[in-house]
């Protein structure tokens, strides 16, 4: 049974993250968390022990950990962990800025544990069969790509730039363009952003539109905007991307497989989602990864390119002007 | 009652010949087409007169209006000629395949005191009426990203309009004559744009494929994202989405149709829906009645001439745009 840490509890996908690990039979043996509150319910719903420094976790017998800060201490929780010789699993995205990425992505190399990024999307079953039929050339060349990640807007310190290094940029451009990367395999060379505050009273962007030229001549876009309402939208956003090809095109929409509830007190319609658990998948590839000692299904390089994409729009919105990718 | 003559039967003169039908105070009188079976056949239809020559519907004393539903590049020879003579003219869009040609049309009509108004029909297309008046109601509060989505299989109406389509030069591809439809709309409901950036496949016009997104910065701050496609195996469907600080509007057209009727195939098979949303009144009746209408009562048309430029000039930002790489400010 491999013995896991939980550096935070911050990002709620860690919650998530925890009960796959402990279904995949791994052992939760102690829970960081800088707020005390959060990490002590975590320790005691997944039956571990609550750290109030991670550096004592870090020196007991645990194999790997999930880091789930705050984006801003994802660099810190990961470069510690990689010195002690801890395998890492980063919630997105990996960093705040591209030093801090090569900083982990080096740890990492320089202690030789495995440092994979969560882009739990790579594990849906409906991405898997598209990228498959990419590759069986069902839709002949590909010549472009729209793909949205919208979401409601997530509050707390999602909108403190400090601990999350921007607003919807940052935290939904990573997905899609990771996603993009993974099924066409070419790299993006240039990006253009709109960006802005349009939607709510907050010191950070929560709405752009983003252009991206990949390697070959292939074109997309992607809408990371916080644009569902709060509190009137059935769902917490969505996944979607379109592809067209010379021979065809092709819709996802990643989280359609759902019911739809309308309920006497929600006042509100209410999406729910009934497809495969995607981060069941991605914690599997992690332990299966440790346990095979095979490459990390979704390494830093990855999350590295993903990130750059999210920065070089943040970049390419104060120039009012494309940006190459990756930067010199 | 006003006399109309059709110039051009293709697939736009068609629908035009059919919606003018309703129309009040106008008369449909006669039908030009360079192919005289397209001309004969659609005047056998609706009883008019036809000819093989569209500058006899232009010369025809018995014309007040002279409805030109040509490719884009005889625009502008044929709505200068109907000015000359002294008859409004309605134009199909986009106005024209360049900003020059565009003005001195404008220009002529003004000079020549005819009226004239081009075909931005999803002005009058119900759904893109109905969101309009709810941004304007303030169901979503202030506007903030908007999307918009129109997707087509490549322009097959006959030999010769797959010809034109295909020549970039004289199409401009799905920028110029779909999403220009989009460009009028969203100027007409969030005002000016202040930069375009685009991607677009123009140069693969002859493959029998365009697709083209294009990003709008308007002057008030909304960001606006629009797709074209004539790539579209899947026939025709338009998206908006407009997403506000209050609320989010969200209409597919594809999912918005009150008819899906599935037939036994012959051989047993399954088949694709047939689908229909059918309206009253169609939004090519609304245009045209709008634009009599306008020469009664002598007042300016919506769109305006200078509207029909302006949602050009971002057409052809977003052109060039897609073929420079840059972000073109207007």
């Amino acid at each position: 049974m491999i013995k896991i840490g939980i550096l935070s509890f911050a990002h709620m996908h860690v919650w998530s993250y925890a009960t796959c690990l402990k279904k995949l039979g791994a052992q939760i043996v102690g829970v960081y968390d800088d707020d005390k509150m959060r990490g002590k319910k975590g320790a005691g719903q997944f039956q571990a022990k609550y750290f109030a420094d991670y550096k004592k976790l870090l020196s007991t017998d645990i194999q790997a950990v999930v880091v789930g800060s705050e984006n801003s201490r994802h660099k810190e929780l990961t470069v510690a962990a990689a010195q002690a010789g801890k395998h890492v699993l980063c919630e997105k995205p990996m960093a705040t800025s591209i030093k801090d990425a090569r900083e982990m992505i080096r740890a990492c190399e320089a202690n030789n544990v495995k440092l994979q990024i969560a882009f739990p999307c790579r594990y849906s079953p409906a991405a898997r069969c598209v990228k498959q039929m990419l590759a069986d050339n069902k839709l002949g060349k590909i010549l472009a790509i729209k793909g949205t990640n919208h979401g409601r807007m997530p509050g707390g310190w999602f909108v403190e730039k400090g601990k999350s290094g921007g607003g919807a940029v940052i935290d939904h451009t990573v997905h899609v363009t990771d996603l993009m990367r993974w099924m066409l395999g070419k790299e993006v060379k240039r990006v253009y952003a709109e960006i802005d505050t349009r939607f709510h009273k907050l010191k950070i962007d929560d709405c752009a539109m983003i252009t991206m030229d990949f390697d070959g001549g292939i074109f997309a876009t992607l809408d990371p905007s916080w644009s569902r309402p709060n509190k009137s939208y059935p769902f917490w956003g969505d996944v979607t991307m379109k592809f067209i090809g010379t021979n065809g095109t092709l819709d996802l929409d990643l989280f359609n497989q759902k019911t739809t509830l309308y309920n006497e007190e929600q006042l509100k319609a209410a999406w729910t989602y009934w497809g495969d658990n995607i981060d069941f998948g991605l914690v599997k590839s992690f332990l299966d990864s440790i346990a095979d000692n095979t490459p990390s299904p979704v390494s830093g390089y990855d999350g590295l390119k993903a990130l750059e994409v999210a920065v070089a729009a943040y970049r390419s919105a104060k120039l009012k002007k494309p940006v190459e990718v990756p930067f010199k | 009652m006003l006399k109309v003559g059709l110039i051009g039967a293709g697939f736009i003169g068609n629908l035009h010949a059919n919606d003018w039908q309703a129309v009040k105070g106008a008369k449909l009188v006669t039908v030009a087409d360079i192919n005289s079976d397209k001309a004969k056949k659609l005047a056998c239809k609706f009883n008019l007169r036809w000819t093989d020559n569209g500058d006899s519907v232009v010369d025809d004393n018995g014309i007040d209006i002279v409805d030109v539903c040509l490719p884009t590049m005889l625009h502008k020879e044929y709505v200068l000629k109907a000015a000359k003579n002294k008859k409004h003219v309605f134009c199909e869009k986009p106005i024209a395949r360049n900003l020059a040609d565009a003005g001195s049309m404008v220009q002529a009509c003004k000079k020549a005191n005819v009226k004239l108004m081009i075909g931005h029909v999803v002005r009058f297309f119900h759904e893109f009426v109905k969101i309009k008046e709810q941004i304007e109601g303030g169901a979503v509060g202030r506007v903030g990203v908007v999307r918009t989505s129109r997707c087509v299989g490549f322009p097959r109406f006959s030999p010769e309009s797959t010809a034109w389509y295909s020549d970039f030069d004289k199409s401009g591809g799905v920028a110029l004559d779909l999403i220009a439809h989009d460009f009028d709309w969203l100027r007409w409901c969030f005002g000016e744009v202040e930069r375009v950036y685009g991607r677009g496949l123009a140069h693969k016009l002859k493959d029998h494929i365009d697709y083209a997104l294009v990003t709008l910065r308007f002057k008030n701050g909304v960001i606006a994202h629009t797709e074209g496609s004539w790539a579209e195996p899947g026939g025709f469907k338009t998206a908006v989405e407009i997403a506000g600080d209050k609320g989010l509007i969200d209409f597919k057209s594809d999912e918005a149709k009150p008819i899906h009727a599935w037939m036994k195939q012959p051989e047993g098979g399954n088949s694709a829906p047939e689908t229909a949303a059918p309206t009253l009144t169609s939004p090519y009746t609304l245009e045209l009645q709008e634009f009599v209408n306008c020469i009664v009562e002598n007042s300016s048309p919506n769109p305006s001439p200078e509207d029909s430029m302006m949602s050009l000039k971002v057409a052809l930002a977003a052109l060039e745009s897609i073929k420079t790489g840059e972000v073109i400010k207007l």
